[in-house]
């Protein structure tokens, strides 16, 4: 608690107002009352104390974070608080009526709502990590419990050394990846990009409805970075105008660009605006100078990924009516370039679909915040899956010196992973060692 | 020796009997044969009417059981067929091994005979697993078969308050189930074949092994037994327990390798194996082993052939036990199931020795059951053996087994008072298993007969822990056998620390621990203590150490501070190096390197493992009546959970939190009633079972006015 809120523990039971930051006491996360209650005279007879903050998604998330990055701690298991609170003497027989049944209710929510977690993609993708460990450790108890009496094929350790590598890379990319509680927590960055004298400032007053940027006819007006931050539906959105890509003597115009490279790189969304007038009413050849150009954009970029990326084609009021009409129908029908919004910023034209599809777009970055407990849930599994890569470092770290140990690593990994998916009995790493090993003994 | 007998029996209590000489194996001979038998007859005489504890068999569960329960204090009765074969190895001339070798270690913290057994007979001690890790170290050894049953026959004989009886069990005594308590029998004692006075004792210990309904297979062959060369058992056990008792019973499975003369036998062909150089005692109280490490004798390592294939095909029709249906183990497979589930492959044979002086090997990998002139057709196919000669022929054996679900962790009998059973009839395989769940079973049979509260041990603490719980909430689909893998808690329930987690508790709260083990543990434990206290107060910079230390290879700044306890957690550093950068403080425990240097690189995990296991510990200490009326219990439960319960009857609320189906929220709610049930009884000492405690008392009290005293 102290380590959270950058002071001392406040005097037992007495509600104080605190600052809550990261483990590290860096960022703060909120303001809020905290409470110290000393042993034994809390809820479950253990030391306490409680965070009360405000119920935003986002601060609940960073809190939550912020408290899983404190080593020993965990989130509670369903009922563990009531749970301890009996175990030790705390609850008396009237006190607790009920109480099993409240929290049968609130395991059964949980129950559902992990099912429908875990139907989708991303539970395919945990009951697929579950039973590769399951594999490796069946194989590393395959070795210790029966490789002195019985021929057990050579380099099945070398096999689980190649899976757990795989599998921690596996999970740490996806850790990386699904930072979707940190984007609520700190706003999605949405970064606008594209050639000079495209409208990039336009889109950025007119998206926040005042003039955050100056705007100028000449090319190469902006030079730094401009930001702004928005609520895009309920979103946090923090919304940068970038200088126009284009290669310039001049010195602080490169800089600009070089500026502009970076924070494309680092982007959750980006907008690359492109002028409609440069594009030819072929419909072939406009996707291929907009493919053109967005790997120009993107280029900064690892691995440019379109699908992190919305095509906003600008001054739409240039062009004639029928023109207009014709590059809309096209732009909806081809494929292979991330959406396609035609607008103009002058006359405000398609602006509305335009926010929509952005609404989207940020909207999947972020989650669905909508039922709070995902979130929730997902912090969870945040914090199973750092233990468990983690535990499997252990692995790595023991591997040559102490099987045991190492077995005990990958043990903890499935075990965190278990938590997610459901629990793993030793019987069932039993089957696995009789199918694939001829065991006699 | 007789007379040394009579006199300890005079002794009232065991902690009051000093064993000193007993235990050290260096001091104690076994007696030689002919006064063995003497005894024997002599105790036959010497029986009595009435016992507190009665233990049926002689096998592995058997004579812990007898042994441990006369340890704690009871007059012990101990049954078998014959008291010459008390003490046998039936099946593998070897003892220990990857997870069994734990049983072992632990069986000898709580004093019983299978460790230092081992240490008199052994002959081939190696550790296996010794580059995996101390959690996961084998301790094991080919033994001499005489020199084994020599010891433990010795042991018993001369166990004070312990009797041995030859005579084969007529029938089990119970009492006809009480009406206020729907199905609960209390047992009364035994009938033997050849005498009408039943014997009556207030626990009776079954370890009847492979002999409950037991059948003994040879290709087409089958004639009722539980081992080759002895008489079947009567089927008046089998009926008491099935009909009278209604308890559920499975048919299992099992064989063992035909015996070849070892000198028929072309040894060169085969792959050699040494065991280690300096043999490792089991027990704790051992500081070295029987066998001098030049005496030991080598193993050998074959592989079988295409043609051995060919022999289990051609024979397949003539063979009776493999085409049954009925559940063997897995990993104890017969040569013909072995190749049957996987073809085309070879398979290992191990060809052990029998004893110093023996004239057989043992061909470890080699079980079957096919006829005998099959059998030498098939082991000739292995090129070491090729001209080999069986001495014995191998067969097959199907036994009944109770299943095991049926019974408390104290291996009682749940709907019988004073029933305990142990070893293969609960449906494992293996001799450390049997012995493991035999002293406990002693133990208990002890505890109920002395009015003692039962005693569980948890599989937080110790293997037979994990053995026993696995048994009672989980039951048994084929022999269960024991692998270090089945230990949630493996690296802290290691071989080396077998004493500090269970020698103290056997003697503090069991009582089957002799005073001399007990103050061997204490000083272990000390010494531990205040050596790993001295590790952590000896600190140098970095720098320091290694320029105490030249060639350690430290990554922290040279100028962090760091312990020596914290030194030991490195690879390459040993006690002894610490010792001699300070000998002042670290040679004086010189003796315990290796223990320290495995507690130093464990500590950190075994510390992790600690919270988990206490909350474990807490919710066993929270017991479940064995009569609840889960249906009728006014909870909110679900119907299936209510199922659940009702079928396994989880006797603390620990186990019922690992059965499958029972959600938290049903662990909340009985949780609750165990909470009213226990405020109910307040005041009363033992809360483990505290319906049974009540209608203990009031048993005791018609059973003591019913018998003069």
């Amino acid at each position: 608690m102290a380590g959270l809120t950058r002071s001392s523990l406040p005097p037992p039971r007495k509600a104080l107002l605190r600052c809550i930051t990261d483990a590290k006491g860096k960022e703060v996360l909120d303001r809020g009352l905290v409470l110290w209650f000393p042993a034994p005279h809390s809820f479950t007879g253990e030391d306490s104390v409680e965070f009360h903050i405000h119920g935003g998604t986002a601060v609940i998330t960073a809190v939550l974070q912020a408290l899983g990055s404190v080593p020993g701690m965990r989130p509670a298991e369903a009922g563990e608080f009531t749970r301890r609170a009996f175990q030790a003497g705390k609850l008396g027989l009237t006190e607790v009526e009920g109480l099993g049944d409240l929290i049968h209710a609130e395991t059964e929510a949980q129950r559902r709502q992990a099912l429908r977690q875990m139907s989708g993609d991303l539970g395919r993708l945990y009951q697929n990590w579950s039973h590769k460990l399951k594999r490796c450790l069946a194989h590393v108890e395959a070795f210790i419990d029966f490789s002195e009496d019985e021929l057990i094929e050579d380099g099945v350790l070398n096999q689980v050394d190649t899976s757990v590598c795989h599998l921690q890379a596996e999970m740490e990319r996806h850790l990386k990846d699904e930072r979707k509680g940190e984007r609520l927590r700190s706003g999605v960055q949405v970064v606008i990009a594209g050639a000079t004298n495209a409208g990039k400032s336009s889109l950025l007053n007119t998206l926040c409805q005042r003039p955050a940027a100056i705007v100028s006819p000449m090319a190469g007006t902006t030079r730094d970075i401009v930001e702004t931050a928005l609520d895009i539906g309920g979103f946090p959105v923090l919304l940068s105008d970038t200088a126009g890509l284009r290669d310039s003597p001049d010195v602080v115009e490169r800089e600009g660009v070089r500026r502009a490279r970076e924070r494309v790189e680092q982007a959750d969304l980006t907008l690359v605006v492109v002028d409609c007038a440069h594009l030819l009413t072929d419909a072939q050849q406009a996707v291929d100078v907009l493919q053109t150009h967005l790997m120009c954009v993107l280029s900064s970029q690892e691995q440019p990924e379109t699908d992190r990326c919305l095509l906003v084609l600008n001054k739409s009021d240039l062009l004639p009516e029928c023109e207009r009409q014709k590059l809309d129908r096209e732009m909806r029908r081809v494929s292979g370039l991330p959406p396609v919004c035609l607008i103009s910023c002058h006359t405000n034209d398609g602006l509305q679909d335009f926010l929509t599809v952005l609404h989207s777009s940020v909207k999947t970055l972020c989650g669905d915040p909508l039922s709070g407990a995902p979130t929730l849930t997902q912090a969870r599994h945040r914090a199973h899956l750092q233990q468990c890569v983690a535990a499997l470092a252990q692995y790595k770290r023991h591997r040559d010196t102490d099987l045991a140990l190492a077995a005990e690593g990958v043990r903890l990994a499935l075990t965190s992973l278990g938590r997610i998916t459901g629990r793993v009995a030793a019987e069932e790493i039993l089957d696995i060692i009789f199918k694939d090993f001829c065991i006699g003994k | 020796m007789a007379a040394s007998m009579k006199s300890c029996s005079l002794v009232n209590t065991f902690r009051g009997c000093e064993q000193s000489a007993s235990h050290m194996l260096t001091k104690k001979r076994p007696l030689p044969w002919s006064v063995l038998s003497l005894l024997s007859r002599r105790a036959a005489h010497l029986a009595r009417q009435q016992y507190d504890v009665i233990v049926v068999g002689g096998g592995h569960a058997g004579t812990e059981a007898a042994a441990a329960a006369a340890r704690v204090g009871a007059e012990t009765l101990l049954v078998t067929q014959k008291i010459q074969t008390i003490g046998a190895l039936s099946c593998n001339p070897s003892l220990g091994g990857v997870g069994k070798g734990q049983l072992v270690k632990e069986v000898d913290a709580l004093d019983g005979l299978c460790g230092r057994a081992g240490d008199w007979a052994g002959i081939h001690f190696t550790i296996l697993n010794r580059k995996k890790g101390p959690a996961v170290w084998g301790p094991r050894a080919q033994l001499d078969r005489q020199r084994y049953r020599e010891f433990i026959q010795s042991e018993l004989l001369s166990t004070p308050r312990l009797t041995v009886l030859e005579g084969s069990v007529e029938e089990l005594l119970v009492t006809e189930p009480n009406p206020e308590e729907p199905g609960h029998h209390r047992v009364t004692g035994i009938r033997l074949a050849n005498r009408s006075q039943p014997i009556t004792a207030s626990s009776v210990v079954l370890t009847t092994g492979t002999f409950l309904s037991g059948a003994l297979f040879m290709g087409q062959t089958m004639s009722p037994g539980g081992r080759f060369g002895d008489a079947p058992s009567s089927a008046g056990l089998s009926h008491t327990l099935r009909e009278r008792l209604g308890l559920r019973t499975g048919r299992l499975r099992t064989g063992t390798p035909p015996r070849i003369v070892k000198d028929s036998v072309d040894l060169c062909q085969a792959e050699l194996h040494l065991p280690d150089t300096h043999p490792t005692p089991f027990s704790f109280l051992n500081k070295h082993t029987r066998c001098k490490p030049e005496e030991q004798l080598p193993c050998h390592l074959t592989t079988t052939t295409p043609g051995v294939e060919r022999v289990v095909k051609e024979s397949l029709h003539l063979n009776c036990h493999i085409q049954q249906d009925t559940k063997g183990p897995r990993y104890c497979p017969s040569i013909e199931s072995r190749v049957l589930r996987f073809p085309g492959r070879s398979h290992q044979v191990w060809l052990e020795p029998e004893g110093l002086t023996s004239d057989l090997l043992y061909p470890q990998g080699l079980s079957m059951t096919m006829p005998p002139d099959m059998q030498l057709r098939l082991i000739r196919e292995i090129p070491a053996l090729r001209r080999a000669e069986i001495h014995t022929p191998g067969y097959g054996v199907q036994y009944d087994f109770v299943c095991p679900t049926q019974l408390s962790p104290a291996l009682q009998v749940k709907n019988t008072q004073g029933l305990f059973l142990a070893g293969q009839i609960n449906g494992t395989t293996g001799y450390e298993e049997a012995a493991a769940q035999g002293l406990w079973a002693g133990v208990n049979a002890a505890h109920w007969a002395l009015s003692l509260p039962p005693v569980a041990l948890s599989r937080t603490e110790s293997y037979i822990g994990v053995l026993i719980d696995d048994l009672v909430c989980r039951g048994v689909t084929e022999p269960y056998r024991m692998f270090t893998s089945r230990a949630e808690f493996r690296t802290s329930l290691r071989p080396d620390n077998a004493d500090l987690r269970l020698t103290l508790k056997g003697s503090e709260e069991v009582g089957c621990v002799s005073s001399l083990r007990y103050r061997e543990a204490v000083r272990v434990r000390d010494s531990l203590q205040d050596a790993l206290a001295a590790l952590h107060a000896l600190t140098l910079s970095t720098n320091k150490w290694r320029n105490k230390l030249p060639g350690l290879q430290m990554s922290e700044n040279k100028n962090t501070l760091v312990t020596a306890g914290e030194l030991l957690q490195y690879n390459h550093v040993s006690f002894e190096m610490l010792a001699s950068v300070f000998p002042e403080s670290l040679s004086p425990y010189a003796e315990f390197s290796q223990r320290l240097k495995i507690e130093a690189v464990y500590k950190p995990y075994c510390d992790m493992q600690k919270k988990e296991i206490e909350r474990i510990q807490r919710e066993e200490n929270m017991s479940l009546p064995q009569d609840l009326d889960y249906f009728s219990l006014p909870v909110s439960l679900s119907q299936e959970v209510r199922e659940i319960l009702d079928r396994v009857r989880p006797s603390t609320l620990g186990s019922a939190t690992r059965l499958q189906g029972i959600t938290p929220a049903a662990v909340v709610n009985l949780l609750r009633y165990v909470h009213a049930t226990n405020a109910g009884l307040k005041g009363r000492t033992h809360t483990n079972q505290p319906e049974r405690k009540e209608e203990r008392d009031e048993e005791r009290c018609a059973r003591n006015a019913s018998l003069p005293q």
